[in-house]
């Protein structure tokens, strides 16, 4: 039984159709890519699926459990962690506070919160940061704790939105190695989006194209890589017939 | 858990010390002062800056920590003490007894109101929590079998009884008031290290992200919002047995629950000590502003200074007096 399973999923907004009949599956510990261009509705499927949206079709199903209209805390209990393209937390709350309170999804006590917050920040190699306040931090470690806070509420899947969005190279690849890190220490299936394909695509296992909403292609990175479909939809028509000549 | 929550509580350690010293201060001055006041008045101002400190302390917690900006808590404490009042002229019934029903009825109110209330969000909010406000001091003010806006007076006893909470000395009313601001300090103490605490300011800072941490962040503001409402009929009850008169002008008012939004914004939303030092300015403040002028017919000065500490400080540093404070602090 496939640890995530998206069914025929349809979102509308006025005038567009964001996702449309979207279905794929992901398997427990796998590493999933969605990749498509800016606009394809990745943001969207990711809120649909967690709750933020409500689908207008389609079920989602977590543990064989549909978990379709959940509001987006009952999806992370069910557990679910997300993170998101953009994070602007303001307050008072400093960098560790923030990651105790993913903590307190599953603890009451403010002791043992304490504690798990603390032992995150140390794989997420932030302790530097800890006392900060997120404001204060550059968008690298903005990214960084963001993730921390959602790998705080034990997660069985971790979704990422954008991982590298406004990473350079340099925090890109540390990224990337954080990613791989926390998927062999926590036991976590990451399903990750980007529109840079080359971020995602030597960490998945398998990867899925959105194209104007629609699921274009699925597959092994390599596969996805020669697809002409990928291709035209990354680069355009032109693009596609000059490799043919 | 409960051994835990008691020991948070009670343990400052981990303020700074200069706060703990503040705090030190503050405790010495409150117990000493009955001994070294000289005139009634400096006292009744004093026991009034103690019944804000309750009101703000409770207010900040849906308000502050939760960003809520809720005006309605003088509802809450008005109907807390015509409970009071209503149950001791009609039943004869004791301040101990009637106060529990009466922080009740505010608490259940809070829970109704904040339920269907708090879906709304940011300043849709705020403008429906006046509104029912408005409703509330309206239906006080025409409901005769209440006093309607004549009030309630409190049948006097012949000697001093603690069962009713009648003295002649304010001395006794000063340090009741006192420990229960101790108390509410107490409890605010436990909820900044609590699970709750930690939910709520994480809701303030962006909605989005606290529900994505798991967060019910609907139920969490419902339950500060009771919370707010027990602070408030714990200040009601003592309210009514302390002047022995309520009208729903003094209790019931909306210009009573901008006054404790004005006064915790002006010290400090969200922070321990913001709605303490909000009360320590205006209370006296407002008091001896309105002593002096009192008699020269010039009204609305007081509101227009609090507009004006308002402005400045909505400018400068929303976090108010406290804030100016922490950003001292964590400059040096
Ligand atoms: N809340 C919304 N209301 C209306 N249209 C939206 C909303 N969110 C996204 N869209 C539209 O849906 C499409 C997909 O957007 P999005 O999911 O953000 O794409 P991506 O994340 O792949 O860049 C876009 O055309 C976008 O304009
Ligand atoms: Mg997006």
């Amino acid at each position: 039984m496939a640890l995530l399973e998206v069914i025929g999923l349809t979102k509308k907004f006025v005038g567009v159709v964001a996702n449309d009949r979207i279905s794929f599956e992901i398997e427990k510990g796998e590493i999933v890519g969605l990749i498509g261009p800016n606009g394809a509705g990745k943001t969207t499927l990711f809120n649909c699926i967690v709750g933020y949206h409500k689908p207008d079709q389609g079920t989602v199903k977590f543990n064989g459990k549909p978990i379709t209209g959940f509001k987006p805390f009952q999806t992370n209990r069910a557990g679910i962690g997300r993170t998101f393209q953009i994070m602007s937390i303001s307050g008072s709350l400093s960098v560790s506070e923030n990651v105790m309170v993913g903590s307190f999804c599953r603890v009451s006590d403010s002791r043992t919160a304490r504690q798990e917050a603390a032992e995150i920040l140390n794989l997420m190699e932030l302790e530097q940061e800890a006392q900060a306040r997120m404001n204060e931090l550059p968008i690298a470690a903005q990214k960084r704790v963001g993730l921390a806070m959602a790998l705080a509420t034990k997660p069985k899947i971790l979704m990422l939105d954008e991982v590298a969005a406004g990473l350079n190279p340099r925090e890109t690849e540390e990224m990337v190695a954080l990613l791989q890190k926390i998927h062999a220490a926590k036991d976590l299936t990451l399903f990750v989006t980007e529109h840079v394909m080359e971020v995602v695509m030597p960490i998945s296992q398998r990867i899925i194209v959105l194209d104007g909403g629609q699921k274009i292609a699925e597959g092994k990175p390599r596969d996805i890589a020669n697809d002409e479909r990928v291709i035209r939809a990354y680069l355009g028509e032109k693009y596609v017939e000059g490799r043919k000549h | 858990m409960p051994m835990h929550a008691l020991k948070d509580a009670l343990s400052f350690g981990d303020l700074p010390a200069s706060e703990r010293i503040g705090f030190a201060i503050f405790i010495a001055f409150c117990l000493v002062f009955p001994w070294i006041s000289k005139g009634s008045f400096a006292q009744a101002v004093m026991i009034q800056f103690l019944i804000f400190c309750l009101y703000g302390l409770g207010w900040n917690l849906i308000g502050g920590y939760g960003g809520q900006v809720a005006l309605g808590q003088a509802k809450n404490v008005g109907m807390s003490a015509y409970t009071v009042a209503l149950f001791m002229v009609w039943w004869d019934v004791p301040f101990w007894f009637s106060t529990p029903i009466g922080v009740i009825i505010a608490t259940v109110e809070s829970f109704i109101l904040g339920y269907f209330l708090l879906r709304l969000k940011g300043h849709y909010f705020a403008i429906a929590t006046i509104c029912v406000s408005l409703v509330w001091q309206q239906l006080f003010v025409n409901w005769d079998l209440i006093g309607g806006a004549r009030g309630v007076e409190l049948p006097l006893k012949e000697t001093p009884n603690f069962v009713y909470m009648q003295f002649t000395s304010p001395i006794y009313y000063h340090y009741f008031a006192f420990v229960l601001v101790m108390g509410a300090i107490l409890f605010m103490n436990w909820f900044r290290k609590s699970r709750l605490g930690y939910q709520l300011r994480a809701i303030s800072a962006n909605e989005e992200v606290a529900e994505s941490l798991g967060i019910n962040i609907h139920w969490v503001k419902v339950k500060a919002y009771c919370i707010t409402g027990v602070f408030a009929g714990m200040g009601g009850a003592f309210y009514a047995v302390y002047y022995n008169y309520i009208d729903p002008f003094s209790v019931m008012h909306l210009e009573l629950s901008i006054m404790i939004a004005l006064m915790t914004m002006i010290g400090g939303a969200g922070s321990m000590w913001g709605p303490i030092i909000g009360a320590m300015i205006l209370i006296p403040m407002d008091r001896y502003l309105g002593a002096w002028l009192g008699g020269s017919g010039i009204v609305g000065v007081d509101f227009m200074i609090y507009a004006f500490m308002v402005m400045v400080i909505a400018a400068y540093e929303p976090r108010g007096i406290w804030g100016i404070i922490e950003k001292a602090r964590r400059r040096r």
